[in-house]
């Protein structure tokens, strides 16, 4: 039963009888047999619960690393000084391996799914401060000391000339860290999150990958129209961009 | 002081102020050197004066210590009567338009909006603000359509007049302009140059420009401060004075060995005594017109084609006149044609550009004034009243 090296705290969620159905009448397990069609069909309902967890830990985990991660931006954007350290600081949460990510989390904030979205957040961090900072320093020194000297305020050319011709950079940012993070949000069931992890992390599926096989065509379509959801967002944000082309 | 900047100041300029350096000076920093030393001087409301110098000599510091973008170690910088010390710096650079040479339009507003900025600060209501800009945009000759277009979609040329238009948009006191014309092509900078000072002889500003170029200076300054590396001024003048007195032999290297040749530039072909060119009608008997040619005081040895508005068409040739009438094409183009209004080099370089030796002069509704040949020019050149006297020219802008 133990033949998987993962700590398999979800198993418990998906028990015995999920082994039994699979293997059952519906469908022969074959080691050729990748995809059972005749399983998905009568299995698919289990899907919704684990699908909607998975969507909110996403929405929640970027909106938060958004936030924080902006936030650092511009501060580090008004003290230079404070850029090294953060990009380093957020580089370090990065590199740390997702898995035990999650498990060093869980003596701190026990199996939930506050543990799941700091993890998650935290992931977001490095791309969402990096692509905001770039974009801020992309921004024509021209068009900033033009807005100084007819007179607005520091904050009026942050939030009226800067971080509007930063927009494309940030939301590509945000972007990459959507679609990662909707990976990644899988692995929110060793902490008890639910997601779509609990369909593909079971040792079952290590003989029957059928629900790994629409765990992963369900995050792939996730990723899509959350993709597509920004692109919309940046493609009406930006109407000067279209311009140039015509 | 000549006598045309005595009658431009005796007019009222309800929206200028003048501008007075008294003894501003700029340190960057621990540094030993001052950057703009001990600066003293006025400029009259209404006019323009040119800063120029090598660069490094601290003419920009100067210009940009009036809007505090840089902020000044000693001394004082007065509008009008007040300091621009006692003002909160962002309300005192909205009353004064900014110029710069890379332009800094906003990419991501349109030009309406770009031209709307200092208004919309100004927290002015929109129809007004709506108003002023299609009124703007009238004035720099921009079609209204283009509002609603990004910078991006814009040439450079009119790129800088919606500059300068944004500038205006708050009808400032002041306007601040560093190199506006810096990055432009030759053609298109001498044109946005003649544009600007027909503008100014509209909206007469206080204006203070920053410029390496000493050609640009003199033409478009009614008085011109050179400067020296260490931030100090050699000569402060109008473009005649410092063309025909240079103060010091910095001033003399920086103005150029070639001092009459740049006074062209302050003169307009109208304030030249033209010659006449026999003219000719479409259909006119050649006879007569070779009469013409006969005449003892004759100035000019071709006959000029003009139509029934006296509007040159083109030169006739010998052949032309072997005929029993006039031709309505004529054998020779026109070749280069000039306004009264033009400045003089330019119309040299259109001669000697056109290759040609003769160039119709014609006036503002585009009849035939006179002739203007290279000799004409280089006479004046010859002449002593070349390097003495004043010239009407002075006055700009000419409206």
């Amino acid at each position: 039963m133990a033949s998987l090296a993962l700590p398999l705290a979800a198993v418990g969620e998906v028990g015995e009888g999920f082994i039994q159905e699979r293997t059952g009448q519906v469908c022969q397990q074959k080691p050729s047999h990748l995809f059972c069609w005749d399983w998905a069909r009568e299995n698919i309902d289990r899907y919704g619960t684990p699908t909607l967890q998975q969507l909110e830990l996403v929405a929640i985990s970027v909106v938060l690393g958004f936030i924080v991660a902006f936030g650092l931006a511009l501060l580090a954007h008004r003290r230079r000084w404070l850029r090294p350290p953060l990009l380093a600081g957020t580089g370090v949460l990065y590199a740390i391996p997702s898995i035990s990510f999650f498990l060093l989390l869980l003596p701190i904030t026990g199996r939930s799914r506050e543990t799941a979205i700091i993890a998650l957040s935290a992931y977001t961090l490095q791309i969402i401060f990096r692509n905001v900072t770039v974009g801020l320093d992309n921004v024509p020194a021209s068009a900033k000391d033009s807005a100084r000297g007819m007179g607005m305020t520091e904050r009026q050319v942050l939030w009226r000339v800067e971080i509007p011709l930063a927009t494309p950079e940030i939301v590509g940012g945000l972007r990459i860290a959507t679609v990662s993070t909707i990976a990644i949000a899988t692995l929110a069931v060793f902490v008890h999150a639910g997601g779509l992890g609990t369909q593909i992390y079971g040792e079952a599926n290590l003989h029957f990958p059928t629900s790994i096989l629409i765990s992963i065509v369900i995050v792939m379509v996730m990723a899509f129209f959350f993709d597509a959801i920004l692109l919309t967002i940046q493609y009406f944000a930006t109407p000067w961009r279209r311009a140039r082309a015509s | 002081m000549s006598e045309a900047q005595a009658t431009s100041e005796s007019q009222p300029q309800p929206g200028a102020s003048s501008v007075s350096y008294e003894g501003a000076s700029k340190r960057y920093g621990n540094s030993d050197a001052l950057a703009v030393d001990q600066l003293t001087l006025e400029v009259p409301a209404g006019e323009i004066c040119v800063l120029v110098g090598p660069s490094g000599c601290g003419k920009t510091t100067a210009m940009r210590m009036v809007n505090r973008t840089v902020e000044m170690t000693e001394g004082d910088i007065r509008i009008g009567d007040e300091s621009v010390r006692d003002k909160d710096p962002a309300r005192l650079r909205r009353e004064i338009g900014y110029v710069i040479q890379q332009i800094g339009l906003f990419p991501h507003r349109t030009i309406a909006e770009n031209i709307g900025a200092v208004p919309q600060l100004l927290g002015w209501k929109k129809e007004r603000t709506r108003a002023r800009t299609a009124e703007l945009l009238e004035l720099i000759g921009l079609d209204p359509e283009l509002g609603e277009r990004y910078p991006a979609q814009l040439s450079g040329g009119q790129q800088q007049r919606v500059g300068v238009a944004r500038a205006l948009a708050a009808d400032p006191l002041v306007m601040l302009m560093d190199e506006p014309f810096g990055a432009i092509d030759p053609i298109s900078r001498e044109r946005l140059q003649n544009e600007f000072l027909r503008l100014q002889a509209q909206v007469r500003k206080t204006v203070l420009f920053v410029t390496h170029d000493i050609d640009e200076a003199i033409k478009m300054g009614d008085r011109i401060a050179i400067m020296k590396e260490g931030g100090k001024v050699e000569q402060y003048a109008t473009p005649a004075e410092v063309l025909m007195a240079p103060a010091t032999e910095f001033v003399e290297d920086f103005v150029g060995a070639d001092r009459a040749l740049k006074r062209l530039a302050l003169m307009r072909v109208a304030d030249i005594d033209l010659w006449e060119a026999p003219l000719a009608y479409v259909g006119q008997a050649t006879a007569e017109v070779r009469a013409k040619l006969a005449e003892p005081d004759v100035e000019v040895p071709y006959p000029l084609l003009v139509d029934g508005e006296r509007r040159p068409l083109g030169w006739l040739s010998e052949r032309d006149l072997r005929a029993e009438t006039v031709p309505a094409r004529p054998d020779s183009p026109l070749g280069p044609l000039l306004d009264r209004a033009d400045v003089m080099r330019d119309a040299l370089a259109d001669l000697l550009q056109g290759e040609a030796q003769y160039a119709a002069v014609v006036d503002h509704e585009g009849r035939i004034d006179g002739v203007l040949s290279v000799e004409i020019i280089s006479e004046f050149l010859k002449s002593p009243e070349a390097k003495t006297e004043e010239h009407s020219a002075v006055e700009r802008p000419h409206g």
